[in-house]
């Protein structure tokens, strides 16, 4: 260093010469006005000394202390002091507490950035977002202020304990993000929340969110191997669940989490009592508003689902509000929802189905309707005391509510309009459904985690669309079918591979850049794995998983008509199809099934079966797996990556 | 026989001069006691050696509309320092010109080889010895009964003029700011400096016991100059690409690179292709100098005016028939 200065004479030196310096400066009384030579005389012996008499003083070359004066000043600079400036004169005055500094008040933590930096979306394709008005600057808590100033006497929601208003809604969520906050959560940190559809799930959702943080959904069935693995993957920082759920020590598991996994810091069970190392959530509801400092905008990620794993570890989708709320806003007319509307979901809220439908009522400033745990009863009854007017479910609660006779037993006729997604519909269910409710509309939306409400129907089309069709694709949004082969597009009527682009499609999954780089084509089509048939009219049918394909000395086949016909023996309650290693052929069909009863069945009993149907050989399953139970995920998908690995 | 030198006189044409250009307040300020309070270098002989007067004088500081704008709109504005250079750069040259003795306008500026904020001239000390300000408790910037806060610029001369005493009172502290001190501890400079630099106490006389200024951390907020070389180092250390680009392409660090293009010449807006380009810019009559030179101007009115007349001449005969 210059002048023979180390490091070690800056560190010695520095602060005394910093002090000695014009840096700080000190007078007693008035000396030079007075012309008070003895004073000005001792008032130079502290400060306000050139280098020159610093060096001096204490035994350094002018030179050196040049360099210990610049680099202790530097140590002291901070370059962003003049951005208060910005927040004087005028007939304002300085006032400390009202001001933050802008890099303190939005930074976001290292960790927390991770979740950010997923966020890959196709520059071209954004800039189309919002020149199209797909992408605006809109978030969750947004439409809760709005509502709350606009309708504040409005019921936002309906839940088993009474009627929430909007404003009395923004209260809660006000009390609980504020307690958030004294936790020390901030922008972007992930609170996983493992919660049914009650309110502390929604007033949790929009307190997280509120000041920034994403919500991370865990499944209700999910236990301890499956939490780990979701905790570890998303680094929560914190999670809310119940005390207990059934027979399964919720809190105590995830306790033990916490000391597992280092980034697990707060454990916030619902409730006033919380077991040693929570946190009771009614402690954390503090009166007032919240003073967010780096409030959410648009562009924010705000949900982290994970898809339910049926080819592979779960994957963690990161969703911002533009991707996720826009395509609720964009659903609002197509559904004709107002805020006179009331909806309920059957699915629950941990999925994207569930979410999605309150976002669509929240957007219209409609209430919703919670039901905490479904069961047949329990749905049909909210629906006939609430008279919702709006139904989100899936072909197995309807289902069970048909054959239980519940549709008879009580009042459906408020309800206008039922929409089904979640699993294959069979058009009979759908024809049932619909005849028991004389006028309803009914329709089919098609989407995934990746995509939210990817394509539906619309009620504008002809009678049999909702049976058959998931309908065309969500404004926002464009879905083609290409060939498995070579990617190209395939003309409509003929099945092949489904990619879905637009508004709604999610940015990239998170830390998983092997699923990242197989997960979207060149101009960003996002690859679903679903087979699919468009028709001349852009309704969507899907037809199967493309990753299911079971390919038999090359000839590749979807196995879910097979399976289809399988489920249609007496002795068979579930059939699933997956491929298994074959030296010869490559891959052969196996075909694993839970039985209706105790009488076993045979695989040259499906074998006849097929050949009954017409079905060709190729496609017979060359082995048979009784099992007593399927893996189904929460959605109740068969997670095939199971069954194989059984084989 | 040359007019008697009568250095009363002289320094009331002096104050004149400077009084019709705009100053409010001027003042000599004995060279003996500056070069005794200096550190030494920084005295008036350092710079002309035989200086025999030191010539002050002080514009007034913002108008009072700017006083009531925000910070921001205050800083765009600029202050009115440059208005005492031109002064005393007027004076010393009125004084050569007049009187025939060597003189040189001084300006601030830094003296980087003597520290940290060393000025080259302490233009306050001159202006404080002159009598034309005192010191107060908001960093000793100095104020004036009559005129509150001034900026100041100096003129030494080889001229021997009688000097000025300082002021005999220092209107700081204000009785109110007394008031607020005994009340609450601090004066309203005190309490509403954004960076807390100012610190100190007020005896029960009244007057400034001690004063303290944090000099630097005034400076990190409101003297870009000392921000520069640390944005510089900042983008340097910085790591990441997006904290490196923002440390030189920020909003607020933009207005550094903005400044400083401006002193570095006529980068700046100079293009103008498209007012090479503009029809009306290339055939109004007056825009082109040789045209304004020739008189042409009054061509023009003349022209027009002729042209008015006829046309009312027009509208008046349709009318009438």
């Amino acid at each position: 260093m210059a002048y023979g200065v180390t490091q070690q004479m800056i560190d010695t030196y520095g602060e005394t010469v910093f002090k000695l310096s014009l840096n700080k400066q000190t007078r007693r009384g008035d000396a030079v006005r007075l012309l008070d030579f003895e004073a000005i005389e001792a008032a130079r012996a502290e400060t306000g000394l050139t280098d020159e008499e610093i060096a001096e003083r204490i035994g350094l070359l002018p030179e050196q202390v040049s360099v210990v004066r610049v680099f202790t000043e530097r140590k002291h600079h901070k370059i962003d002091q003049h951005r208060r400036i910005f927040h004087l004169g005028g007939g304002k005055r300085w006032k400390k507490e009202e001001y933050s500094n802008p890099v303190e008040r939005l930074h976001i933590r290292k960790e927390a950035m991770m979740i950010r930096e997923a966020l890959n979306f196709n520059p071209e394709l954004a800039q189309r977002y919002i020149e199209k008005g797909y992408w605006i600057n809109e978030t969750l808590n947004g439409y809760l202020l709005e509502h709350a100033i606009n309708t504040p006497d409005a019921t936002a929601i309906i839940h088993p304990g009474g009627d929430l208003t909007y404003k009395e809604f923004k209260t809660q969520v006000d009390q609980l993000t504020i307690g958030l906050m004294e936790l020390g959560l901030g922008k972007s940190d992930i609170v996983a929340v493992q919660l049914p559809n009650i309110l502390d799930f929604i007033v949790s959702y929009f307190a997280i969110t509120a000041f920034g943080g994403v919500m991370q959904t865990i499944h209700m069935p999910y236990r301890d191997a499956d939490i780990e693995f979701l905790l570890g993957h998303s680094k929560a920082r914190a999670v809310i669940c119940l005390p207990a759920f059934k027979e399964f020590p919720t809190a105590d598991v995830m306790l033990g989490m916490k000391e597992k996994l280092g980034s697990l810091e707060h454990v916030i069970t619902i409730g006033n009592n919380a077991s040693e190392g929570a946190v009771a959530l009614e402690s954390l509801k503090i009166e007032g508003e919240p003073n967010i400092g780096n409030p959410p905008v648009g562009s924010d990620p705000f949900l982290l689902l994970y898809t339910s794993g049926t080819t592979s570890n779960p994957k963690g989708v990161p969703l911002t509000y533009q991707n996720m709320i826009g395509n609720a806003r964009l659903s609002v007319p197509e559904f004709h929802m107002t805020a006179s509307d009331r909806n309920i979901s059957a699915a629950p809220f941990s999925h994207l189905y569930g979410l999605y439908n309150f976002h669509v009522a929240l957007c219209a400033g409609a209430t919703n309707i919670l039901l905490p745990a479904f069961s047949p009863p329990d749905l049909a009854r909210t629906i006939e005391e609430t008279k919702a007017t709006t139904v989100f479910l899936g072909p197995p609660h309807a289902a069970s509510m048909i054959n239980a006779g519940l549709m008879e037993a009580h009042d459906f006729s408020s309800v206008r309009f039922s929409m089904f997604s979640g699993s294959a519909c069979p058009p009979q269910l759908l024809e049932t459904y619909r005849s028991n409710i004389p006028g309803t509309k009914i329709g089919q939306l098609w989407g995934m985690t990746e995509t939210a409400g990817a394509t539906y129907c619309r009620d504008d089309g002809a009678e049999d669309i909702p049976l058959r069709s998931a309908g065309p694709a969500a404004p926002g949004n464009e879905v083609r079918i290409v060939s498995g082969e070579d990617g190209a597009p395939l003309p409509a009527g003929t099945e092949g591979d489904l990619q879905v682009r637009g508004s709604s499609v999610f940015p990239g999954y998170l830390d998983n850049p092997e699923a990242n780089a197989d997960a979207f084509t060149e101009d960003g089509w996002f690859k679903s794995g679903d087979l699919a048939i468009i028709d001349d009219d852009g309704n969507l049918t899907l037809t199967g998983r493309t990753k299911d394909v079971i390919s038999r000395g090359g000839v590749k086949f979807n196995p879910a008509d097979i399976e289809d016909l399988i489920i249609q023996h007496p002795k068979v309650e579930q059939a699933a199809m997956v491929p298994m290693p074959d030296p010869v052929l490559g891959e052969k069909a196996c075909c694993f099934v839970t039985l209706l009863g105790e009488e076993k069945v045979t695989l040259d009993e499906l074998c006849s079966l097929l050949d009954d149907k017409k079905i060709s050989k190729n496609k017979w399953p060359e082995r048979l797996e009784i099992i007593d139970e399927m893996p189904l995920t929460p959605t109740r998908k068969v997670i095939k990556r199971r069954l194989i690995e059984k084989l | 026989m040359a007019e008697e030198f009568n250095p009363e006189e002289v320094k009331k044409a002096c104050e004149s001069y400077v009084k019709k250009k705009g100053a409010l307040a001027f003042g000599l300020a004995n060279v003996e006691t500056l070069e005794r309070i200096a550190p030494p270098g920084c005295g008036p002989l350092s710079m002309l050696p035989k200086t025999k007067s030191v010539l002050c004088v002080g514009v007034g500081g913002g108008t009072r509309g700017s006083w009531a704008a925000d910070a921001k709109t205050l800083a765009y504005i600029g202050d009115t320092e440059t208005m005492a250079y031109r002064i005393a750069y007027g004076l010393a040259f009125y004084i050569e010109a007049k009187f025939g003795y060597r003189s040189i306008f001084v300006p601030p500026d830094m003296n980087p080889e003597k520290g940290a904020r060393v000025p080259m001239q302490s233009l306050k000390l001159h202006a404080e010895v002159a009598g034309i300000g005192a010191r107060s408790m908001a960093g000793d910037i100095l104020l004036h009964p009559e005129f509150g806060m001034m900026y100041y610029a100096s003129v030494f001369t080889e001229m021997e003029l009688p000097p000025d005493e300082p002021m005999a009172d220092n209107p700081c502290p204000h009785p109110s700011c007394v008031t607020l001190y005994e009340q609450s501890g601090q004066t309203p400079c005190m309490r509403f400096c954004p960076v807390e630099c100012l610190s100190g106490s007020i005896g029960e006389d009244g007057k400034v016991e001690e004063m303290n200024f944090d000099a630097h951390a005034c400076a990190e907020m409101s003297q870009q100059y000392e921000a520069i070389p640390s944005v510089l180092l900042d983008t340097l250390d910085a790591k990441d690409p997006i904290e490196r680009g923002m440390a030189l392409h920020g909003p607020e660090n933009q207005v550094i690179w903005y400044k400083l293009s401006i002193g570095a010449g006529e980068l700046l807006s100079l293009c103008y292709e498209c007012m090479r380009v503009c029809p009306i810019t290339q055939t109004a009559p007056m825009a082109n100098p040789v045209a304004r030179g020739a008189g042409m101007r009054q061509k023009v009115v003349e022209a027009e005016a002729a042209a008015r007349v006829e046309h009312e001449a027009e509208q008046n005969g349709v009318k009438g028939g």
